[in-house]
């Protein structure tokens, strides 16, 4: 079967999780992703199932080398000239430094695309920041206002995924320029961006705005603007329910009657009742009605009902929902060390060619000798040779 | 400058927001993007008045912005006519994109099955709530489905409620998910001159949201599910610890040279000298009363002089700001993550989020924000299906078109 990206090798030179899924996703639907592992390598998983490898380098090849020695050094810039793409999460200083920053690759491979995740951009005062996740997000402005009133900030590691997809996204964007005018490029997306962008909302509306204690400190899930969209209430069994229904107007004669409250009630008759003059005497409301019931029961009314709302879980459930399995968002597999287990499979569905799962994660080395052979054509001794001077493993 | 995705036209059949953000990725690197809407009203996203309460003043960011560089026809696709000039669009265009539930397309005739029987190398991709397949079709919105994905749960200390990633968190990523998509079977067409069609719906994107974390519970780490105290981090030296004005977050591994450059920036040498601390190991073990001491000490100073001290010593650590600083960030706008554009509905440059993947030739563009209701209906129409003026009057006097 074709595969969406069949003709493409990319160099995979990623340390961090959410760099190396990025790569991961190009794999999974075709590419042919080469993993160095430089030392330090990766320590074995002490007999425990690796269950982050295997997500993370599925579908990779490992190729084991040391660039800081002279050989292993000329042996990377021959595999950056047969790259169509290097995904990367290194510091440009410690890429220039193996003559590997976009100036060296590119003088290597000129229509190279060079996705890299970076800090906080290719430009500006703080371009050399390490790419560290918290202090992206803790720029970013949202972690004060995600948490309840008087509580901590919130880190939740969302941006990162979101640099995920990005550069991925960036990286065939570009391939697909590359395909029409032959020219390749540099990729950045940074963790800073990347946390900006799921915090579109917010970002935007006080970019217009300009002001408001609502976007500078944490709303009160007992002050929220609309008692009927983006609420929380608990259940009597302390589940937590939330509803996402903006438009009162259309839902308030069937919601009304699911939490006991009756349609023509004075108090809420109106949509400008419900959201302004009486919004918090409606959400206390609420709150008595949502305690009487546990959240099986509450599950079962808007599924009966079709409303926009939802039982809050824990992963227990989409580890167990039939309809993640079923798109395949969660895969079981028989591992061959460790049996069935469940790992995250693929978000995006592709009708002519889906993602594939063809291995777990390689080893260390797994594929050096193969790598060396097919791509650059390395006789058998010559690679033994290498091995034997701690070039490859 | 060069773009692109120049060529490549894309349907945007999308409302609200994951499906128009993502057809602003594509509009973005130069793919002409027309927004297919409904006459009256069109996206609801037109509609949006107030954020949190606060009304949105006298512009719509929220359509305006992630509608940017499109081109709107205002249609009616409950109509014969408004069918027939959606099958001409599909003839000429190379990606239809529609977050609208798959029963509506299947009632209005716009079927993966039907469109592509029109044009075989079409993209036809759907962003659906829930997935493509095991049966599920209900309402679904960002937060009823971040939900149900174990993100929320996590969050919070022990005992709060849970916490909600953002407004637009999972719809944002959705859109981003659903771009991917389309860029990949964009690639592979070039080769093989076939579409396809693809889902990146709600649920399966916001599934990655917190991946690592889910990762570790499928592998039998229950504890990944649940709520952690900031109080009890394993590693005291990478946590977030108040002051007397914003939190700071403190990003070091536990190592002994960064205790000791973090007890010199804290100017603790007591600290440092104090043996339940005296090796990562015991630091770990120990880890609640030193997340307690190290409190003590930053609660003494305010973020701007313990950020000067953690510069001093090369201490890794950033103030957690507020949405006021990160809009003033120079790091944000000199990346072009802010723009300027300007705004023709109040007839001045306003600031808007801008271009988050940086490609250094190719690089994305603002050239206008979200388009009227309806506003080249009529011209591509004419210019790119080749309808006659009498034609069109008769689309009108049949109400497929305003």
């Amino acid at each position: 079967m074709s595969r969406a990206l069949d003709d493409v090798v990319v160099l995979d030179l990623t340390r961090q999780f959410c760099a190396s899924l990025s790569a991961a996703f190009l794999a999974d639907f075709g590419a042919r992703v080469i993993r160095l592992d430089v030392p330090p390598l990766r320590a074995p998983s002490d007999g425990r199932w690796n269950h982050e490898a295997d997500l993370i380098h599925r579908n990779k090849e490992s190729l084991a080398l040391d660039p800081s020695t002279k050989r292993g050094g000329a042996l990377l810039h021959q595999l950056v000239a047969k790259a169509d793409v290097i995904v990367t999460d290194w510091q440009r200083d410690e890429l220039a430094a193996l003559g590997i920053d976009y100036a060296g690759a590119s003088a290597l491979r000129p229509d190279i695309v060079f996705g890299r995740i970076s800090g906080f951009g290719p430009q500006g005062p703080d371009a050399e920041l390490p790419p560290i996740d918290e202090l992206a997000a803790a720029r970013t402005g949202m972690m004060p206002i995600l948490p309840q009133p008087g509580q901590p900030p919130i880190y939740t590691g969302a941006g990162a995924m979101h640099a995920t997809v990005m550069l991925a996204f960036g990286v065939v964007t570009a391939l697909i320029h590359r395909q029409v005018s032959g020219e390749g490029q540099e990729v950045d997306v940074s963790l800073f961006g990347a946390n900006m962008y799921g915090a579109a909302l917010d970002i935007q509306a006080f970019l217009a705005i300009g002001e408001g204690d609502r976007f500078l400190n944490p709303i009160s899930r007992m002050d929220v603007s609309n008692p009927m969209s983006g609420s929380l209430y608990p259940s009597a069994d302390g589940r937590w329910v939330t509803l996402t229904m903006p438009d009162t107007d259309r839902w308030w004669p069937v919601f009304s009657a699911a939490v006991g409250i009756a349609a023509d009630d004075p108090r809420f008759d109106t949509h400008d009742k419900r959201t302004e003059t009486n919004r918090l005497e409606l959400i206390r409301e609420l709150e008595a009605a949502f305690g009487k019931q546990p959240g099986s029961h509450w599950r079962q009314v808007f599924q009966e009902k079709q409303m926009s709302a939802d039982v809050i879980e824990r992963f227990d459930y989409p580890a167990n929902d039939q309809q993640v399995l079923a798109n395949r968002y969660i895969l079981d597999l028989d591992h061959p060390s460790f049996g069935p287990v469940k790992s995250l499979g693929f978000p995006i569905f592709m009708s002519d060619s889906p993602a594939r799962l063809e291995r777990l994660a390689p080893c260390v080395g797994q594929h050096t000798a193969q790598v060396l052979h097919e791509l650059l054509a390395y006789p058998e001794d010559s690679i033994h040779e290498l091995r034997a001077a701690g070039v490859v493993a | 400058m060069a773009k692109a995705l120049e060529g490549i036209r894309v349907i945007d059949l999308t409302v609200w927001f994951q499906g128009p953000v993502s057809a602003q990725y594509l509009a973005d690197f130069g793919a002409e993007v027309i927004k297919v809407e409904r006459p009256q009203g069109g996206d609801q996203g037109r509609g949006v008045r107030s954020i949190k309460s606060l009304p949105v003043g006298d512009w719509n960011q929220y359509f305006l912005v992630i509608n940017r560089n499109k081109k709107s026809m205002a249609i009616d696709l409950k109509t014969e006519g408004g069918r027939q000039i959606l099958y001409r669009l599909v003839e000429k265009s190379d990606v239809f994109l529609s977050n609208l539930a798959p029963e509506m397309l299947e009632s209005w005739g716009l079927s993966y099955e039907k469109l592509s029987a029109i044009n075989p190398a079409l993209v036809y991709a759907t962003n659906t709530g829930y997935g493509r397949f095991g049966g599920v079709s209900k309402p679904s919105f960002d937060m009823t489905v971040q939900a149900l994905t174990g993100a929320m749960a996590r969050l919070g200390e022990p005992g709060e409620p849970p916490v909600y990633l953002g407004m637009g968190s999972g719809d944002a990523y959705g859109g981003i998910m659903s771009a991917l998509g389309i860029a990949l079977a964009l690639y592979q067409r070039r080769r093989t001159g076939r579409g396809q069609y693809l889902d990146a719906s709600l649920y399966g994107a916001q599934l990655f949201l917190a991946a690592p974390y889910l990762q570790s519970f499928l592998a039998g780490n229950q504890d990944a599910a649940l709520q952690h105290s900031r109080k009890a981090v394993e590693n005291p030296l990478w946590n977030l610890y108040p002051t007397s004005g914003k939190w700071v977050y403190l990003c070091e591994p536990n190592e002994d040279a960064r205790f000791a450059a973090l007890c010199r920036a804290l100017d603790a040498p007591s600290l440092h000298a104090d043996p339940r601390f005296a090796t990562s190991t015991l630091r770990t073990r120990n880890n609640e009363a030193l997340i307690a001491a190290i409190e003590a000490l930053t609660l003494r100073h305010d973020h701007p002089a313990l950020m000067r001290a953690f510069v001093a010593e090369a201490v890794v650590a950033s103030p957690v700001n507020n949405l006021a600083d990160v809009v003033r960030d120079e790091q944000a706008w000199r990346n072009n993550y802010f723009m300027k554009a300007y705004c023709e509905e109040v007839q001045r440059e306003v600031d808007v989020r801008g271009l988050p993947v940086t490609l250094s030739k190719t690089p994305g563009e603002i050239h206008c924000l979200g388009p009227q209701l309806g506003q080249d209906t009529e011209l591509l129409l004419m210019d790119l299906l080749g309808y006659e003026w009498d034609e069109i009057e008769a689309l009108k006097t049949q109400r497929a078109i305003p």
